[in-house]
């Protein structure tokens, strides 16, 4: 063979090694012992911090919220798709008098048009129209802008809450 | 009014009629136009690199050189647009250290690996390797040294050992033809082969986007070809550029056909999805389609180009024409990339409604990025015709010629 071939050769041979040892040293070493996948990603993933607490959880203290709500449009939302995920509070409020809690444990409360406008503010994509009737699954659309905006006379603006009860709207 | 409102309605502006949440912003952009673009005129450059060494067109020999440096320019560039478009662009090698078989891209990812390393970078290693060993002896400094590495530190000029290169050069040129039809089509592969959108699956697709891929990588070696006679201040061999046209106009035929076949069988079918795509060819996709890509990037070349077999006008109004031509021919077919990617994203798979498309200047998606991404190849075929000049090589030796 001629010695040109022969150099070409080891040059592609070298980048294959090369290659080789940089797939044996980049593959993540738990690869592929339970799948196509990192078998670490579960038990990483597993250790998270965790957030949230679940409603179950508010009720053992917010038993009076939870009726109310469960009569209500709002039953099917969960404490914290408003209120924010609130492990922490769930876990040390119990420790504090009412109106004492210190603002690490305070959660978030969507008083705000703007809160109320993420699930019902118009949005043509996520009409759900099921035969004509009434479905509670199905969120009422209102006009954010349109719909009862300020009081008329003295010109402030109105929180939905004002009106509605977040709670049982 | 609220800042948060105001955001909602911005977007819900954007969109008409039915859409589904995840189809209002258009995920891919500018660059995912550019990657097919550039992929394909590396594969075209290529086929025009073929025609003279395989099917032994020897009119063509002054873009020999010039067609292969200008694929290895674009197909370094290829990947770029997409590894820019990720959000995590430094964790793209993984793709090719723990691939999937079923994964359309990682695949592609080995597709391309074998092209650029065994296709072009061997056959031009082959063809030149001569030339270095000559250049080296007759340059000094820095350009003396980046030969010897380049040429591996090799000396073997013999007669033989050069008839040694041309005939291997030769069989990876016949590999390279189909691995230039596997690289391209694959493009059109991963595009024809998403299911849910009526726009582009279609069997067709490859050979669509192979086709149109040869016309824009002719054209832009003509381009080239044209523009560095008039740089380097030569006289253009007509001859030459007479042969490119009449291959780009066979080719340009061919993919009009089939482009016409495509939409003449959409129609007809005429399926569920024919009127949303209907509206949206003559609606949001008008101009793009119709005047960019149909009339500006097909007809007007295709008529020109036509008459030109029959009727040739003078030499210096050809050049000029062959000019504008490759030019209108380049953007047609970037247009055509255009309407394929984004108009496959602009209708609702609702079949019920329409987004529209918006793109910044700046910003790692933005305009001026994938420009950045069109000129870096020109950078980098500017260095290596500097380097590897394809009309400073020299005559082989008549009994090593054409194997
Ligand atoms: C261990 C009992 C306990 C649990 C469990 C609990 N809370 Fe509370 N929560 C309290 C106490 C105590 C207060 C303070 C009452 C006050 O200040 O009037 C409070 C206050 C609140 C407030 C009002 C804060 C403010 O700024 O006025 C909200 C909202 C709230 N809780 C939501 C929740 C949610 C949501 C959950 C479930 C994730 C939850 N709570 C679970 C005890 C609890
Ligand atoms: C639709 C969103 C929404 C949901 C769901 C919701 N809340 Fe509230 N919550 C609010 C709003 C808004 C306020 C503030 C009311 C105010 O300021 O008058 C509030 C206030 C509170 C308060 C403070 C007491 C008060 O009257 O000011 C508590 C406690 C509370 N929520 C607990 C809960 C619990 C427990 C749940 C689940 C059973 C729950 N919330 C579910 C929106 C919600
Ligand atoms: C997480 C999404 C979500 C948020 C935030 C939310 N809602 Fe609702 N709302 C719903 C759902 C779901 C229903 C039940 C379906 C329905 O009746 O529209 C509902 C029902 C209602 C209804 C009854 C509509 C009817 O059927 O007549 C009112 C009124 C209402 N919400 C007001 C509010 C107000 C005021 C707020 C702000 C404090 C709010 N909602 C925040 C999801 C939400
Ligand atoms: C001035 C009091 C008032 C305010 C403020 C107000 N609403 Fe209402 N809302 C009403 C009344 C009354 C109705 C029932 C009559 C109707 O449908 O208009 C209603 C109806 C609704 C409905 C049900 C619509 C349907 O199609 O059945 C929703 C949802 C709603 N409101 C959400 C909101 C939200 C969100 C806000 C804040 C952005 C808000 N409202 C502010 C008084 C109010």
């Amino acid at each position: 063979m001629p010695q040109h071939l022969k150099r070409l050769i080891g040059v592609f041979a070298v980048f294959i090694i090369l290659f080789l040892i940089l797939h044996y040293l980049l593959t993540p070493s738990s690869f592929g012992e339970l799948g196509h996948y990192r078998a670490k990603a579960i038990p990483e993933n597993a250790f998270k911090e965790l957030h949230y607490a679940g409603s179950e959880q508010c009720s053992k203290c917010h038993e009076d919220i939870r009726k109310d709500k469960a009569i209500g449009f709002h039953a099917k939302l969960k404490c914290e798709v408003c209120h924010g995920p609130g492990l922490k509070h769930a876990l040390y409020a119990g420790q504090f008098k009412a109106g004492q809690l210190p603002d690490s444990l305070l959660l978030y409360k969507p008083a705000e048009r703007k809160d109320c406008a993420i699930c019902h503010q118009f949005n043509a994509a996520r009409l759900k129209i099921q035969f004509d009737t009434i479905n509670t699954s199905m969120i009422h659309q209102i006009n954010a802008i349109e719909h009862n905006p300020f009081d008329k006379i003295t010109k402030v603006e109105f929180k939905c809450i004002e009106c509605h009860n977040p709670h049982q709207p | 009014m609220e800042q948060h409102l105001q955001d909602l309605y911005e977007v819900l502006s954007k969109v008409d009629g039915y859409v589904y949440p995840n189809e209002i912003e258009l995920n891919w952009s500018i660059l995912i136009v550019l990657y097919p673009y550039i992929t394909g005129l590396v594969a075209g450059a290529f086929i025009l690199a073929s025609l003279e060494r395989i099917f032994k067109v020897h009119i063509l020999k002054p873009t020999y050189g010039i067609a292969l440096l200008t694929a290895f320019s674009f197909m370094l560039v290829a990947t770029m647009p997409l590894i820019s478009h990720l959000g995590k662009p430094f964790r793209a090698y993984e793709i090719m250290i723990t691939p999937h078989s079923s994964s359309a891209m990682a695949i592609f990812g080995f597709v391309y690996l074998w092209y650029l390393m065994v296709v072009l970078l061997l056959e031009i290693w082959f063809d030149y390797r001569r030339d270095m060993i000559i250049w080296a002896q007759e340059t000094t400094g820095v350009k003396r040294f980046l030969y010897r590495v380049l040429s591996l530190w090799t000396t073997d000029i013999s007669p033989k050992a050069v008839a040694l290169d041309n005939r291997i050069g030769y069989i990876v040129t016949v590999i390279g033809i189909p691995s230039a039809f596997l690289l391209h089509g694959y493009v059109g592969f991963i595009f024809g082969s998403i299911k849910a959108n009526p726009w582009w699956s279609t069997v067709l697709m490859p050979v669509i986007f192979l086709f149109s891929a040869i016309v824009s990588g002719i054209a832009l070696v003509m381009l080239i070809y044209i523009l560095l006679t008039k740089v380097r201040k030569l006289k253009i061999d007509m001859e030459c550029l007479d042969t490119i046209a009449k291959y780009l106009f066979y080719i340009l035929i061919i993919d009009f056909v089939l482009e016409g076949l495509d939409q003449i069988h959409r129609i007809y079918e005429a399926e569920e999805s024919f009127e949303v795509l209907h509206k949206l060819v003559f609606g949001k996709l008008f101009f793009t389609l119709f005047f960019m890509q149909g009339l500006f990037g097909t007809i007007l070349p295709l008529l020109t180009l036509g008459t030109f077999q029959f009727y040739k006008p003078k030499e210096k109004i050809r050049k000029i024409i062959y000019l504008a031509i490759s030019a209108l021919i380049l953007i047609g077919v970037f247009f055509m990339r255009w309407n394929v990617v984004i108009g496959g994203q602009l209708f609702s798979k609702s079949f019920y409604g329409y987004t529209s498309f918006k793109t910044g200047m700046i910003g790692s998606e933005g305009y001026l990025m994938a420009a950045v991404w069109l000129i870096v190849p020109f950078i980098i075929l500017s260095f290596l015709l500097w380097l590897l000049p394809p009309w400073k090589k020299k005559e082989e030796l008549p009994e090593t010629q054409g194997l």
